[in-house]
C-alpha cells in the first residue's frame, strides 16, 4: 500500500499496555504462575518421599500407564482446541475399538489394525460432523453417542469381552530396542499432535476456529471441516491407545476403557490448555498425563484405594479449574 | 449535526460552571490520582458537577475515563484525592455504597433480565421495596419513572425482551431513578442504537436534567456533545485538560483537546473515481429482511449505506460476505458472478469482510497478533496441508508494517491490542496478493477513538488507491457524510436513495432513513 507507515503510525503511538487494567491483570496471572510451580514442586516432593517411587518396577509401571492415557488426552486436546469442549465418549470409543481389534484380530493383524483405526475414526468423526456441521452441543452429542456404543457392542457382543485364542497381537506388546512399543508410540503421537496444530494449515484452523468460531466463519476458514478433522484426529489417536491396550490384556472387553474420558479431561485440563478453546497445545497435555499419572502411581503406593485416587484427581481438576477461572476474571 | 435539535439550548437551568469548588456542586472531586502498577491512569483530576448539569468526559481511549467512571462508582478506591457528594465527604468503597449515595451507572452492557417484565426489572434488586408491600404503589411509581423519561407506551406487564435496544435503555434508566439516582453516569449509550431511539433518549436525559439531577455522559460521538451537553470535560493520559462549556467550542477544538495537538482532518480526501463498476449488487434480497437491493459500486470508492437498526442494511453487509445462508440475488466482482450463502466462496471471489464486532466475529483474541494477520492466507502458504513458517512470518511483519502496527508486537495476544490497532488487524488481513478486491464492512469504526480512527480511515482511503471496493454500514450519519464517496440510504429492507459525495445532506439522510415518519412505540 502507498501509505508510509510513519504516517499512520503518527497516529497513536502503541503503548506498551493498552487500558488501565493491564498491570494487575499481569500480577494476578503472576500469583497464577507461582502457586502452579509451587504444585508442581510440592508434586515432585511427594513423590521423591513416597516411599517406592524411584524405584524401577514404579518408574517403570508409571512409563507402562502413561501412554494409555496419554493417546486419549492428546486427542482430546485436539476438540477441546477446536472449541468444543470435552468428548465424554473417548473412553467408550477405546473400549469398543478394543472388541472390534481383538475380533477382526482372525483376518490378520494389518487388515485388523485397518478395521480397529477405521471404527474409531468413524465414531468420532460423525460427532464432529454432528457439531461441526449443525452446530449441535457437544457435551449432548458425546453422550449420546456414549449410549450409542455401549447399547451397540453390548447388544453384539451380550456384555462379555472377546479373547481371541491366537498370539498374533503379542508383538505390539514388544519393545523396539530398550523402549516399550505403547511408550514409542505414545511419543510418536504426541510428536504428530504438537506436529499438526504448530505446522499445518489444519493446525491453525483448529486454532482459529476454537478461539473464535463467527470470525473463523468470517475469514473464510472451512469451519465444519476443521471441527470434524479435529474429531478425526481424536480417533485416530484413541484408537492408537485401544489397540495397544488390547494387544496388552489380549482382549478386546468394554471394562478397557473405563474412565479414559475423565483421565483424559483431567489431562488436558492440568495440563493448562483453555477449557473454552483456542490456547493450548500438546505439549501442555503431555504434560498433564505425567503429572495426573505421578498423582496416581503415589497414591497407589501410598496404598490408597482406587476411589481415593478419584477423589484426589477431582480435587486437583477442580482446583486447576478454579485456578484458571481467577486467571480469567478482569 | 446541523439538521438535529440542539437539546441543550432547551433547558437553560444549568449554568455552565467555572473551576474552584462550588457548595452547589452535587459532585466534587478533588486531586483525584490512581495508578496501576507503573502506569498512572489518573494523576490529580478535579471536577465538580452542578445539580442538572450535562457533563460530557471526553478523551482518547486510555485517557482515564473508565477509571474516573469506575471510581465515582466504587469499582476502584483512589489512591489519593477526595470525593464530596452533596457537600459531604465520602469515601466510595463499592457499587452499593456509590447507589445509596445517589451515583449511578449506565452500562454499556444493559443488566436487564429478558425474560422478566419490565415492572420487575425496574425493581429488581431495590432495597427500596419490602417483603411486604404494596404492589399498586410500586406499579404507580414504576409508572412514573418511565413517563418521565417519556416512555408512555411501554406497558409494565411487556417482557424485556420484545423491547428494542431503545427501550431498554430506558428502562434501565428508569430503574436508575426508582433508585433515586442524583448522578447519572451514561457510557456510550448510544453505541447500540438507531438514530430514532437516540433522540428519544436524549428527550428522556432532558426530561431528568430538568428535575435537576446530572448527568455525566461518555462518548465517542463527538457531536452528541455539543447536542445534549453542557459542559466538556476533556482528559488525556490521566490527566485533566480542561472543563469547558461546550457553547463556544466547536469540533475542531475538541478534538485537538483529546488529541493534543493539532489535528489537520478526519477524513482523508478521496480519489478521483475511476469509472468502471467492480461490485454489481442486483436484485438482493433476504428473507424477512432485504427485498431487491440493487448498488454499483466504482473501482476505488466508498460506498456507505445508511440505515437504522433493522433496516437491513446489516444484512445486506453479510449476505455479501457470504455469511446470510438464504440470501438470493446477482452479485458480481469485476464482472464475475459471485455465489451468495458462503464466506469461503466469497472470498475465493475477492471479497472480504470486516466487522465492527470485533469480540464476536473480528479477531481471534486468544491468538497472536500473527495469527490475526496472516488468518487468511494459510492457504498460499502450505505444501501439501504444512505450513512454510518462513515466508508467513515476512508476510505478517510486512502487512504490520502496512497498517501501522509495531512489529515488536507479533506475538503479543490480539486481546492486549486497543480497539484501533485490534480493528488494524483486521485490515492488515485483507490486504492481498489480490489486487481489486472487495472489502466489505460492518461499522469498522465501531468503539474505536477518534485518532484511530482518523488512521483507520487513512488505511481505508490506501485500501481504494490500491484498486479496492469499499461498501460498509455505519450508524453515525457524520462519519456516512464524511467519508463516503456513494451513500445508499435503506428503510425497512428497501432501497431509499442513492446519492454521490457532497450532494447530500443530514437532513435528507435523515429523512431518508427513517421515512416514512412512523414513530414506533416507545
Amino acid at each position: 500500500m502507498s501509505t508510509s507507515p510513519d504516517h499512520l503510525n503518527a497516529g497513536t503511538p502503541i503503548k506498551a499496555s493498552d487500558g488501565f487494567i493491564g498491570l494487575p491483570r499481569s500480577w494476578r496471572k503472576r500469583a497464577i504462575i507461582l502457586v502452579r510451580l509451587m504444585s508442581g514442586a510440592a508434586l515432585v516432593v511427594a513423590a521423591l518421599v513416597t516411599p517406592g517411587f524411584l524405584t524401577a518396577t514404579s518408574i517403570l509401571s508409571l512409563l507402562t500407564t502413561i501412554p494409555f492415557i496419554g493417546c486419549v488426552a492428546v486427542g482430546m486436546t485436539f476438540i477441546t482446541l477446536s472449541g468444543n469442549i470435552m468428548s465424554f465418549c473417548l473412553g467408550a470409543t477405546l473400549s469398543a475399538t478394543t472388541i472390534v481389534f481383538m475380533a477382526s484380530v482372525p483376518i490378520g493383524l494389518a487388515g485388523a489394525l485397518v478395521l480397529a483405526f477405521l471404527f474409531s475414526v468413524l465414531v468420532t468423526g460423525a460427532q464432529g460432523w454432528m457439531v461441526g456441521y449443525f452446530r449441535a452441543n457437544p457435551i449432548i452429542v458425546s453422550m449420546a453417542v456414549l449410549a450409542l456404543i455401549y447399547g451397540f457392542v453390548t447388544l453384539f457382543t451380550g456384555g462379555r469381552g472377546i479373547y481371541p485364542a491366537g498370539t498374533e497381537t503379542d508383538i505390539l506388546k514388544g519393545r523396539i530396542g530398550w523402549v516399550p512399543i505403547p511408550l514409542a508410540a505414545f511419543m510418536v503421537t504426541v510428536v504428530l499432535g504438537q506436529f499438526l496444530l504448530s505446522y499445518t494449515r489444519f493446525g491453525r484452523n483448529v486454532f482459529m476456529v476454537g478461539s473464535n468460531y463467527r470470525a473463523a466463519l468470517a475469514a473464510g476458514i472451512p469451519a465444519w471441516r476443521t471441527i470434524t478433522g479435529a474429531y478425526i484426529v481424536a480417533g485416530l489417536f484413541t484408537a492408537v491407545s485401544a489397540v495397544l491396550m488390547a494387544a496388552r490384556y489380549a482382549s478386546g472387553d468394554m471394562e478397557h476403557g473405563l474412565g479414559y474420558d475423565y483421565h483424559a479431561i483431567s489431562a488436558v485440563v492440568v495440563g493448562g490448555n483453555a477449557i473454552g478453546g483456542g490456547q493450548g497445545s500438546v505439549v501442555r497435555t503431555l504434560l498433564g498425563t505425567v503429572i495426573i499419572s505421578i498423582l496416581r502411581g503415589m497414591l497407589l503406593l501410598w496404598g490408597f484405594s482406587t476411589q481415593m485416587q478419584y477423589l484426589t484427581t477431582g480435587i486437583v481438576v477442580f482446583g486447576v479449574i478454579m485456578l484458571h477461572s481467577l486467571g480469567e476474571t478482569r | 449535526m446541523s439538521a438535529s435539535r440542539t437539546y441543550r439550548e432547551g433547558a437553560a437551568q444549568a449554568a455552565p460552571k467555572g473551576d474552584g469548588a462550588s457548595p452547589a456542586a452535587i459532585v466534587e472531586v478533588t486531586n483525584l490520582c490512581k495508578d496501576f502498577g507503573a502506569v498512572s491512569a489518573l494523576r490529580n483530576v478535579s471536577i465538580d458537577i452542578a445539580p442538572g448539569e450535562v457533563r460530557a468526559i471526553c478523551g482518547e481511549n486510555g485517557a482515564g475515563k473508565s477509571t474516573l467512571v469506575k471510581i465515582l462508582t466504587g469499582v476502584y478506591r483512589p489512591d489519593a484525592g477526595s470525593i464530596k457528594v452533596a457537600g459531604q465527604p465520602c469515601e466510595i468503597s463499592s457499587p452499593k455504597m456509590a447507589q445509596e449515595l445517589g451515583i449511578a451507572l449506565v452500562a454499556q452492557e444493559l443488566s436487564l433480565c429478558p425474560d422478566l417484565s419490565v415492572e420487575a426489572n425496574i425493581w429488581l434488586g431495590s432495597v427500596k421495596v419490602p417483603l411486604f408491600h404494596q404492589r399498586a404503589r410500586f406499579t404507580q411509581r414504576a409508572r412514573e419513572a418511565l413517563d418521565l423519561l417519556g416512555a408512555t407506551r411501554i406497558s409494565l406487564d411487556t417482557p424485556v425482551r420484545q423491547l428494542g435496544m431503545g427501550q431498554r435503555q430506558l428502562v434501565e434508566i428508569a430503574r436508575l431513578l426508582t433508585r433515586d439516582a442524583r448522578v447519572l453516569i451514561l457510557d456510550e449509550p448510544t453505541a447500540t442504537l438507531s438514530d430514532i431511539e437516540i433522540e428519544r433518549i436524549f428527550s428522556a436525559l432532558v426530561a431528568i436534567k430538568q428535575q435537576g439531577r446530572s448527568i455525566i455522559y461518555i462518548t465517542h460521538r463527538l457531536a452528541e456533545v455539543f447536542q445534549i451537553c453542557d459542559t466538556v470535560t476533556v482528559l488525556r493520559n490521566g490527566e485533566l485538560i480542561e472543563t469547558r462549556p461546550v457553547a463556544g467550542l466547536d469540533r475542531k477544538i475538541l478534538i485537538e483537546m483529546m488529541l493534543g495537538r493539532s489535528f489537520v482532518e478526519v477524513y482523508p480526501e478521496p480519489i478521483t473515481i475511476r469509472g468502471e463498476a467492480a461490485l454489481v449488487v442486483d436484485g438482493l434480497s433476504i428473507p424477512g429482511s432485504v427485498s431487491n437491493f440493487n448498488v454499483s459500486a466504482p473501482r476505488g470508492t466508498i460506498t456507505c449505506i445508511a440505515g437504522q437498526v433493522g433496516s437491513g442494511a446489516v444484512d445486506v453487509i453479510d449476505a455479501l460476505a457470504g455469511l446470510v445462508y438464504n440470501a438470493s440475488g446477482r452479485v458480481s466482482v469485476n464482472g464475475v458472478p459471485v455465489l451468495l450463502g458462503s464466506a469461503v466462496r466469497a472470498l475465493e471471489s475477492d471479497i472480504m469482510f470486516i466487522s465492527g464486532d470485533r469480540a464476536e466475529e473480528g479477531i481471534f483474541r486468544h491468538l497472536s497478533v500473527f495469527d490475526n494477520l496472516v488468518a487468511t492466507r494459510l492457504g498460499s502458504f502450505s505444501t501439501l496441508g504444512m505450513l512454510r513458517r518462513a515466508g508467513l512470518k515476512a508476510t505478517a511483519r510486512n502487512l504490520a508494517e502496512q497498517v501501522g502496527i509495531d512489529r515488536r508486537r507479533l506475538s503479543s495476544l490480539a486481546d492486549e491490542l486497543s480497539g484501533g490497532n485490534q480493528q488494524k488487524l483486521a485490515f492488515g488481513r485483507c490486504i492481498g496478493n489480490r489486487k481489486s478486491g472487495v472489502l466489505v464492512m460492518n461499522e469498522p469504526t465501531r468503539g474505536i477513538d477518534v485518532g484511530a480512527r482518523a488512521e483507520i480511515y487513512r488505511i481505508m482511503r490506501a485500501f481504494c488507491a490500491q484498486g479496492y471496493t469499499l461498501i460498509m454500514t455505519t450508524n453515525d450519519l457524520e462519519e456516512t457524510i464524511g467519508l463516503a464517496d456513494i451513500i445508499v440510504t435503506m428503510y425497512r429492507g428497501k432501497l431509499v436513495g442513492r446519492y454521490n459525495r457532497h450532494e447530500v445532506d443530514m437532513h435528507r439522510l435523515i429523512s431518508d432513513i427513517t421515512h416514512p415518519v412512523v414513530v414506533p412505540a416507545a
